[in-house]
C-alpha cells in the first residue's frame, strides 16, 4: 500500500484544458492567418513571426531568470515562460506588423536589384530594420506591458496591440509604403484605402478580393478573411473565446458604419468611405475582433460587461477611422477599452442565484408592539 | 428538458457499477460506531463497556433539538467506547465485537400511520439525509413553513456514484412508498421525483411502479450536468423557484430528501427496521472489488476495500465534494455514499499556476458567484471583498476548480473565506 494523497475536493478535474492547452489552441487558430499572410507578403512575414515568437519567449524567460537572481537549470524549469503566453503574444505582434519596415537612417535592409523609378519597399530581400523592430516591439510587449504588472493574466493592456501602437508612433511605422502580391485596390498606389476618400464600388470584384485577402497595404496577418474565420470557428468550438464577443465587436461596427454614413459630408471630413463591407473587411477590425479584443486578461469576465466592451471597441474604432487623423483605429480603440475593463468589471457583476434585495430592517413604532417586526421576515433559516 | 443554468459536465464514470446489483455485505467481526453520524450534536453514548446489545439497540441518544439517535448494527458485546477519527474530524465510537448470531431488535410496523406517527417514528429510527448532508429526517419534515412541494432527490450527479440508481432500479416500489410516507407527514398528497436524464431506465421503472400501485407521483427527468442535485439547483429545476440566499429550501415552500432517505423511511415505517446500514457504491480503477454493497454503520472502510496497490487517493463520498482520507481505518456512516479508490490518472495532482482570468469559473458557478474574485481577495487577506463577491453563498460544489485551467484550489479559497468572514462577523 502506498501513501494515499489529502486535499481538498473536488479529486477530478478536467485535463482537456490547461493553460498551456489554451496558448496552443490560439496558436492553431492564428496558423491559418500565418500561412495567408505568407502566402500573401512573402518569407518576410515568416522571419517577422519566428523573431517576435522568440524574442518575447526568451525576454520572459530572461525576466524572471533576473528578478530570481538564479541562472540555474531549476529556475529555467520552473520560469512562467513555458505556459507559453508569450509565443501567443510574438505571433499576434507579427501578424500585426507590415511585412517590411524601412526606418530613416538606419540602412540595415538588404536590397534586391532594382529597376529605375520604382519603390524600394517593393525589393527588400532581407528587413533588417523589421527585425530590429520586431526585438524592440518584443520587449515593449512582454517586459514592458506583461511582466512589470505581473505576468499572466495581471496585465492591463494588451500587449500585442501596444506594442504595434509604440511602433507605429515611434518609429513612425506605417502600413502605407508596403505591398503585398495584391494589386486589386488603390492601396498600390500608396496609401490605404482607408484614407484615399474615394467611394468605393464593387468594381473587379472588389469585395471578394479583400474577403480572401487579396489586397495590399496592410498588416500582415489581417487580410485573409477566410482564415480569420477559420481560427474563430476553431476557438468557438474549443470554446477558449466566448463566440459571441467577436460578432458583437463586428457587428456593431458595421451598425455604427451604416449609420456613419448618413452623416452629412462636411461633418465627416472627405475620409469617409461609405461602405460597410469594406469598412468590416478592411484594416483589423476582424483580427482583432477575435485575437485581440478576446485575450483574458484584458477583456471583462462578464458577458453583460464584454458586450459593453466590444460595443466600445467598435465604437472607438469607427470615429478614429471616420473623425480622426489616422486611418486605422482598432489598436487604439482596443487600448482604450482595455484602460475600462477594471471600471466595467467592478460594476458589472452578477448576482448570486436567488438573490433578492435586502429589505430595511425599521426600528420598532412603539416598545410594545405586539411583534418585533423582522419577526415574521426570518423565515426558516436558523431552523 | 428541465435544468439549472452554467454548470459542468465532469465524466460520468458510472458504467462500472451500474449494472452491479446490491449485494449484502456481511457484518464484519467488530464495528466501530460513530456517535456522530449527522449535523447537529453528537449523540450521547446511553450504553456501558461490557453491556450485550441487539442489533437495532440504541446506543445513542439524541442530545438537543438537531441530532439523531444511533443503533447497533450488529449483534453482540460492547468492548470499548473511545476517540476514534471520523472522515471530518473525531468523535465517540461504539466499538461491538460481533457475536454472530443476528438478533434484531424491530419496532412494530405501522399500517396507515398519522403524520405525527410518521415523523415520531423517523426520529426513533434515526434517519437523517443520506445523500451526504446527513440533516436528521425528522426536523426537515416538521418545517414552520407552509410547504406545497416534495422533491425527491434522484439526480445523483456525482461521478463514479450508482447507489441512488441500484435503489430506484431495484426497489422502486419500497422507495415511492417511503417518499409518500413523507409527502403525508407534510401533508402533502403527491411528490415528485427528480432524475438525471443518463438514469432514463430506472425513471421507466419508476413510471411504471407509480402507474401500478397508484401512486401520485411526478417523475421529472432533468439534464445531466453537475451540480443537478445541490438543493437549490435541483429545485429551480423542478419547480422554476429560486431560493433565497441564505435561506433553507422550506422558505420557498420545497422539501429536498434523497432516494436512499426514502427508502430507509418506507423500512422504517413498513418493516420497523431501524438505520443501521446503508447502500454504497464502492469503484474508482484501483479498487479490486467494484460494486455497490448494503453495508452495516460501523463496518471499516480497510474490510470494504481490501488491499489495493496503486491508488493515489481514497475518497468518501463522490468525487467532486467527498473527502480525501489518508487511511482505510475509519467507519461507514449513515452518509457514505461511496468509497472511490483513483489512480493518479483520474485524479489529479497540479501544481496551482497564477490565475489567467479567463472567466470559466464564473461561467461554471451553478451560484452564479465570480470565484476568481475571492479566491484572490482572500488570499490577499480581505474577508471584506470576498463577502462582497458573495463567497458565503459557495456551495462548495467544486465546479470551478473542475474547469480552472491553472488548477487553482478555488474550493479551498472559499472555505478559507467562508471561515475568514464568520470569524469577522463574532470578532464585532
Amino acid at each position: 500500500m502506498k501513501n494515499l494523497t489529502v486535499t481538498v475536493s473536488p479529486h477530478i478535474t478536467q485535463k482537456s484544458k490547461t493553460t498551456r492547452s489554451i496558448m496552443f489552441d490560439v496558436l492553431i487558430a492564428l496558423s491559418p492567418a500565418l500561412v495567408m499572410a505568407i502566402v500573401y507578403f512573402g518569407y518576410h512575414v515568416l522571419i517577422n513571426a519566428i523573431v517576435c515568437m522568440g524574442c518575447c519567449f526568451a525576454f520572459e524567460l530572461l525576466y524572471t531568470l533576473i528578478l530570481k537572481k538564479d541562472f540555474s537549470r531549476k529556475a529555467v524549469k520552473e520560469s512562467s515562460c513555458w505556459d507559453c503566453s508569450s509565443l501567443v503574444t510574438g505571433l499576434i505582434l507579427a501578424l500585426n506588423l507590415p511585412r517590411v519596415i524601412i526606418v530613416e537612417g538606419w540602412n540595415l535592409n538588404v536590397y534586391r536589384a532594382m529597376p529605375a523609378g520604382a519603390r524600394a519597399v517593393d525589393y527588400v530581400a532581407f528587413g533588417g530594420d523589421t527585425i530590429i523592430l520586431c526585438l524592440i516591439g518584443s520587449l515593449v510587449a512582454v517586459v514592458l506591458v506583461k511582466m512589470l504588472f505581473g505576468g499572466i493574466g495581471k496585465n492591463f493592456a494588451n500587449p500585442a496591440a501596444t506594442a504595434r501602437i509604440f511602433l507605429f508612433l515611434a518609429f513612425g511605422m506605417t502600413w502605407a509604403n508596403t505591398t503585398g502580391l495584391g494589386e486589386m485596390l488603390p492601396a498600390s498606389t500608396g496609401a490605404t484605402w482607408l484614407s484615399s476618400g474615394t467611394k468605393l464600388t464593387n468594381n473587379q470584384n472588389m469585395f471578394f478580393q479583400m474577403f480572401i485577402g487579396n489586397r495590399g497595404a496592410a498588416a500582415a496577418g489581417e487580410t485573409c478573411m477566410i482564415a480569420l474565420i477559420l481560427g474563430y470557428l476553431y476557438l468557438s468550438i474549443r470554446k477558449v473565446i466566448d463566440f459571441r464577443l467577436p460578432l458583437i465587436i463586428v457587428g456593431s461596427a458595421a451598425v455604427l458604419a451604416l449609420l456613419f454614413d448618413g452623416l452629412p459630408r462636411h461633418l465627416t471630413g472627405a475620409r469617409l468611405v461609405n461602405n460597410m463591407y469594406a469598412h468590416i473587411m478592411s484594416g483589423g477590425l476582424v483580427f482583432g475582433a477575435i485575437f485581440m479584443a478576446t485575450d483574458y486578461a484584458t477583456s471583462p469576465n462578464t458577458f453583460w460587461g464584454s458586450a459593453l466592451y466590444g460595443f466600445g471597441i467598435a465604437l472607438f474604432t469607427m470615429l478614429i477611422r471616420v473623425f480622426a487623423n489616422y486611418p486605422e483605429g482598432m489598436s487604439f480603440a482596443i487600448l482604450i477599452m482595455n484602460i475600462t475593463v477594471p471600471l466595467i468589471d467592478k460594476y458589472i457583476v452578477p448576482r448570486p442565484f436567488g438573490y433578492h434585495k435586502k429589505i430595511k430592517e425599521k426600528p420598532l413604532k412603539t416598545p410594545d408592539s405586539p411583534l418585533p417586526y423582522n419577526e415574521a421576515g426570518k423565515g426558516g433559516a436558523e431552523a | 428538458m428541465k435544468t439549472f443554468s452554467h454548470g459542468i459536465h465532469p465524466p460520468g464514470n458510472k458504467e462500472r457499477t451500474k449494472d452491479l446489483p446490491i449485494v449484502r455485505f456481511d457484518a464484519p467481526e467488530k464495528v466501530y460506531i460513530p456517535l456522530q453520524q449527522h449535523i447537529g450534536k453528537e449523540a450521547a453514548p446511553i450504553v456501558a463497556v461490557g453491556d450485550t446489545v441487539k442489533k437495532g439497540q440504541k446506543i445513542g441518544e439524541t442530545v438537543g433539538n438537531i441530532s439523531a439517535a444511533v443503533f447497533a448494527s450488529v449483534s453482540g458485546p460492547v468492548t470499548a467506547i473511545e476517540k476514534r477519527a471520523t472522515a471530518t474530524g473525531h468523535c465517540m465510537h461504539v466499538v461491538i465485537e460481533n457475536d454472530g448470531r443476528n438478533e434484531e431488535e424491530l419496532l412494530p410496523p405501522l399500517e396507515n400511520p398519522e403524520p405525527e406517527m410518521i415523523v415520531r417514528r423517523i426520529a426513533d429510527c434515526g434517519i437523517v439525509g443520506m445523500g451526504g448532508a446527513g440533516f436528521p429526517t425528522a426536523v426537515k419534515l416538521t418545517p414552520r413553513e407552509k410547504i406545497d412541494t416534495f422533491i425527491i432527490n434522484g439526480a445523483e450527479c456525482e461521478p463514479y456514484l450508482t447507489c441512488d440508481f441500484r435503489i430506484m432500479t431495484e426497489y422502486p416500489r419500497k422507495m415511492l412508498a417511503g417518499a409518500q410516507y413523507m409527502a403525508q407527514a407534510l401533508g402533502l398528497s403527491r411528490f415528485t421525483v427528480a432524475l438525471e436524464d443518463n438514469k432514463e431506465s430506472a425513471a421507466e421503472i419508476l413510471r411504471r411502479t407509480a402507474q401500478e400501485e397508484k401512486i401520485d407521483a411526478d417523475i421529472v427527468v432533468c439534464r445531466t450536468k453537475y451540480p443537478q442535485g445541490a438543493e437549490k439547483q435541483l429545485i429551480y429545476a423542478v419547480t422554476g423557484r429560486k431560493v433565497c440566499v441564505g435561506k433553507l429550501p422550506a422558505s420557498a415552500g420545497v422539501i429536498v430528501s434523497n432516494v436512499h432517505t426514502a427508502y430507509s423511511v418506507y423500512e422504517a415505517v413498513r418493516e420497523g427496521v431501524k438505520c443501521t446500514a446503508r447502500v454504497l457504491t464502492v469503484s474508482g480503477d484501483a479498487a479490486k472489488n467494484a460494486g455497490n454493497f448494503l453495508v452495516p454503520t460501523g463496518t471499516l472502510i480497510s474490510e470494504l476495500t481490501g488491499e489495493w496497490d496503486d491508488a493515489a487517493k481514497l475518497v468518501l463520498g463522490g468525487p467532486m465534494m467527498g473527502f480525501a482520507e489518508h487511511n482505510a481505518d475509519l467507519s461507514v456512516t449513515k452518509t457514505t455514499s461511496g468509497v472511490l479508490l483513483l489512480t493518479a490518472e483520474e485524479t489529479f495532482s497540479y501544481e496551482a499556476e497564477p490565475c489567467i482570468n479567463c472567466a470559466s469559473c464564473a461561467r461554471a458557478c451553478p451560484m452564479h458567484l465570480m470565484p476568481m474574485y475571492i479566491d484572490s481577495y482572500i488570499l490577499s487577506g480581505d474577508a471584506a471583498g470576498a463577502e462582497k463577491y458573495g463567497a458565503m453563498n459557495c456551495i462548495e460544489c467544486g465546479s470551478c476548480a473542475y474547469v480552472c485551467p491553472a488548477h487553482r484550489p478555488l474550493v479551498q479559497s472559499m472555505r478559507l473565506a467562508k471561515k475568514k468572514i464568520r470569524a469577522k462577523g463574532r470578532r464585532v
